[in-house]
């Protein structure tokens, strides 16, 4: 459904030909905003529990909670949040429709081309998610040859399955399927299409709580989640990394992981 | 292959009819005024392809190629993110549909003005009606009748197309569907799509059937049926 019929390759241009746009539109806006103007709008993209979803028309998750406990440390206070696709919030913070992204985005070396992180707040690897009931139980990537797997399009597992296992020659590129968001994939798991998703840690462990299907085992890779922040915003960049680690200081942030993610 | 988990999760749905339904009027609210505004540019636009003649001519023609030959994903992502036209997604896709079900209208009244046969228009000239008289009084009448079929069309896939809307993050129907499945509580991912077909489908067959309705109620008594 998120998939609207441009290949990565055409949106990819099509944004990244906007982003080049509304940068210089900035050039000549005069840009800045620091007239004592500290109302901040935080964007995200719901589906990601536990990070952020709608739960009864709500907006919640550990994103949404830690982000406004963040917040409140600085002198900047959250006017409200606003969604968007996964792939929109980029353009969206670039064209300043928001000022920060809380939407457990992967620091990485392409996102950082066009847009700041903060320091990371959360740490997650790549988990395995197999059927609860059924005989495979793989415990190593090699053990996915062969086997029809499945990943969220444009996400960190998707890279995974690809350096890890289709480059290398593990897995035939036929045997990837592709979804457009983690419940797709996990109900193709479920009813028998593909024997394997490859997901982020967290998220795979609420699925494995609410359905019938069990993490068997995980991939290390060192993925790190940060607040995302327009380029020279370093001002609030700061504010952000002080406020990050004033809740980390507290027992706000040992409190948010336990509300989310159960004991860790 | 297991069969598919249809039993479990219409409780779910029934649970969350109410998102649904707001999503429902977001859905029609955005729908309402993109066809409106199509109209309201699409019908002057189709005159001027038809009668109209020199710059403007070609600068409606240019237009309307350009926008039906634009993917409308790309003229919402534009008018959002590149040219910032309002803060309000609602607005915003509200003028990517609008312009784009113009450029499909224009076509629509195009056709049924070219359809209305050229003695008619002689023949309005000939009492001594002015042409743009002739047009208005004689022609357009009957045009409007016999566009009703292909606006049909139009009214059916703007609605649809308003999913689109997703990648600004408006809160339509399917957003909000999608959001209901996606917010970890529920398996019901099949659930949920069947029923927003459903409400898709009814609103769909609700405005045909009222289009039927008004394309009988206006057709030209004892003539020719559009």
């Amino acid at each position: 459904m998120s998939d609207n019929g441009l290949s990565r390759r055409q949106y990819l241009s099509t944004v990244g030909g906007t982003a080049v746009a509304v940068s210089l539109a900035g050039c000549f806006g005069g840009g800045g905003g620091d007239g004592g103007a500290t109302e901040i709008t935080a964007g995200t993209a719901p589906g990601f529990p536990p990070f952020e979803m709608k739960q009864d028309g709500e907006l919640v998750g550990f994103d949404i909670d830690l982000l406004e406990a963040v917040v409140d440390e600085t002198d900047y206070t959250l006017a409200g949040w606003e969604e968007f696709e996964f792939k929109s919030l980029i353009p969206a913070l670039t064209n300043e429709n928001i000022d920060v992204v809380a939407a457990g985005m992967t620091i990485n070396d392409e996102r950082d081309e066009t847009i700041d992180f903060t320091d990371p707040y959360y740490s997650s690897n790549q988990a395995i998610v197999v059927r609860e009931d059924g005989d495979f139980s793989p415990e190593s990537m090699s053990d996915l040859s062969g086997r029809p797997v499945g990943a969220q399009k444009g996400t960190t597992g998707e890279s995974t399955v690809q350096s890890e296992l289709i480059e290398p020659g593990n897995l035939d590129e036929s045997n990837y399927n592709s979804y457009g968001n983690y419940v797709l994939a996990v109900e193709d798991l479920q009813n028998g299409n593909i024997d394997a998703v490859v997901i982020d840690e967290p998220v795979a462990q609420t699925f494995a709580a609410q359905r019938p299907v069990t993490i068997a085992f995980t991939y290390e890779t060192g993925e790190n989640f940060g607040f995302g922040v327009r380029e020279g915003d370093d001002e609030f960049t700061q504010a952000l990394n002080d406020g990050l680690s004033a809740v980390r200081d507290g027992n706000t942030y040992q409190d948010l992981t336990n509300k989310w993610f159960g004991q860790q | 292959m297991p069969p598919l988990p249809l039993q479990s999760d219409w409780a779910f749905v029934a649970g969350n009819l109410d998102l649904l339904l707001a999503g429902t009027g977001v859905t029609v609210g955005l729908t309402a005024a993109s066809i409106l505004l199509g109209f309201l540019l699409g019908f002057p636009a189709g005159a001027v392809e038809v009668y109209g003649r020199g710059p403007l001519k070609r600068a409606v023609e240019t237009a309307g190629v350009v926008l039906r030959g634009t993917p409308l994903l790309v003229i919402i992502i534009l008018l959002f993110f590149g040219l910032s036209v309002s803060s309000s997604a609602f607005v915003t896709a509200t003028i990517a549909l609008g312009l784009r079900s113009a450029a499909y209208q224009s076509q629509i009244f195009r056709g049924a003005l070219q359809s209305v046969d050229e003695g008619q228009l002689e023949a309005a000239r000939a009492v001594g009606m002015g042409r743009l008289q002739a047009i208005r009084s004689v022609v357009v009448p009957q045009a409007l009748r016999r566009s009703v079929p292909g606006f049909q069309n139009e009214f059916t896939i703007v609605l649809k197309d308003t999913s689109i809307a997703i990648v600004i993050g408006l809160g339509e129907l399917l957003t909000v569907g999608q959001n209901l499945y996606q917010g970890g509580q529920s398996t019901a991912a099949l659930e949920i799509f069947l029923t927003v077909s459903l409400i898709y489908f009814v609103l769909t067959f609700v405005t045909n059937r009222s289009l039927d309705y008004v394309d009988d109620r206006f057709s030209i008594p004892g003539g020719e049926r559009a």
